[in-house]
C-alpha cells in the first residue's frame, strides 16, 4: 500500500495509508444557500478530523459569496442540529441551514 | 391519558391540507377540548402584494423535529392527541400552509399546547419559505435555530 505524509490536526506530520484518511459525507443544500452553490447537494471527500466549519470552508472558498453567510446559518449532521466545532464521520448527512421561514 | 406520540400525526404533504380530517382525528371521547391552529397563506408581505408562495423542506430532518415537538408538548401539557401537518411546494393566496390540532380533556392544555408546537415549529422545523411579488421573488427572512453545545466525544 502506497503511504503518504498527511498532516494530522495537532500539526504533527506522520504516515498515514491515504485510504483510511478520507471521508466520504453527503452535503445537503436548502433555499437560499441551494440557489447560490447551484444545486441541492454532492458528496465530498475530506480528511479525517475534518470540522463541520472545516467543511463550510472548503465550500465558502470555491463559490465566494457563501463565506458571507457563515454566521447566518447553522450546521445540522445527520439531521441534528450541531456545532461548528463537530468532527464529521464517514456516511454523515451534512447540512448548513439558513434561517427557518415555515409555518 | 396518552402520553406518547403513537396515535398522533406528523406529515410534510405536497397537496392541500385536509384540516377538517385532521381536527376529526385528535377528536376522542376521552376529550373535551380541540384547538387548532390554521397558518395560511397573506395576500402581502411588508406591504407588498404576494402572488404565490413556495415552501421547500430537509424533508427527514423537518419530519424528525416535527415528532421532537410533539414530543415535548406531549411532556409539558396534559394532552391527548396531536396533528402537525406542514405543506411544501407552490401555494397560493389563502392557501394552508400549516396546521396544528392538539386535543385534551380540558382547553387550557390545548391551547398551550398548540402555542408552544406553532412557535417552536417557525424556530426550529427546517423549512422554508420564497415569496413572489409581481417584480420578483426573496426568501423570507426567518430565524437561526440555536446551535447546541459543542458535544465532547468520548475518548475511546
Amino acid at each position: 500500500m502506497r503511504l503518504l505524509a498527511e498532516r494530522s490536526p495537532s500539526g504533527y506530520n506522520f504516515w498515514v495509508p491515504t485510504v483510511a484518511s478520507k471521508l466520504r459525507v453527503k452535503v445537503l443544500f436548502f433555499g437560499r444557500i441551494r440557489e447560490l452553490i447551484g444545486r441541492a447537494e454532492e458528496v465530498e471527500e475530506v480528511p479525517e478530523g475534518t470540522t463541520l466549519g472545516d467543511l463550510f470552508d472548503r465550500y465558502a472558498a470555491k463559490h465566494p459569496r457563501l463565506a458571507g453567510f457563515r454566521n447566518s446559518l447553522v450546521a445540522a449532521r445527520n439531521q441534528e442540529f450541531a456545532a461548528w466545532e463537530t468532527r464529521v464521520a464517514a456516511g454523515d448527512d451534512i447540512a448548513f441551514l439558513p434561517p427557518v421561514s415555515g409555518g | 391519558m396518552s402520553n406518547t406520540v403513537a396515535d398522533d400525526r406528523y406529515e410534510l404533504v405536497h397537496k392541500p391540507i385536509d384540516v377538517a380530517a385532521l381536527m376529526q382525528h385528535v377528536r376522542t371521547g376521552q376529550d373535551g377540548a380541540v384547538v387548532g391552529f390554521d397558518g395560511f397563506v397573506r395576500n402581502e408581505s411588508h406591504g407588498r402584494p404576494t402572488l404565490h408562495l413556495e415552501y421547500e423542506a430537509y424533508e427527514s430532518m423537518a419530519l424528525a423535529k416535527m415528532k421532537e415537538i410533539g414530543a415535548q408538548i406531549h411532556e409539558r401539557f396534559a394532552i391527548h392527541r396531536v396533528a402537525m401537518v406542514h405543506r411544501l411546494g407552490r401555494l397560493e393566496i389563502g392557501e394552508t400552509s400549516v396546521f396544528i390540532a392538539v386535543s385534551a380533556p380540558h382547553r387550557a392544555a390545548a391551547f398551550d399546547a398548540c402555542r408552544f408546537a406553532i412557535d417552536t415549529l417557525k424556530k426550529t422545523v427546517p423549512i422554508w419559505k420564497k415569496e413572489y411579488f409581481a417584480d420578483g421573488a426573496v426568501w423570507a427572512d426567518g430565524e437561526l435555530p440555536p446551535a447546541p453545545p459543542i458535544r465532547v466525544e468520548p475518548a475511546s
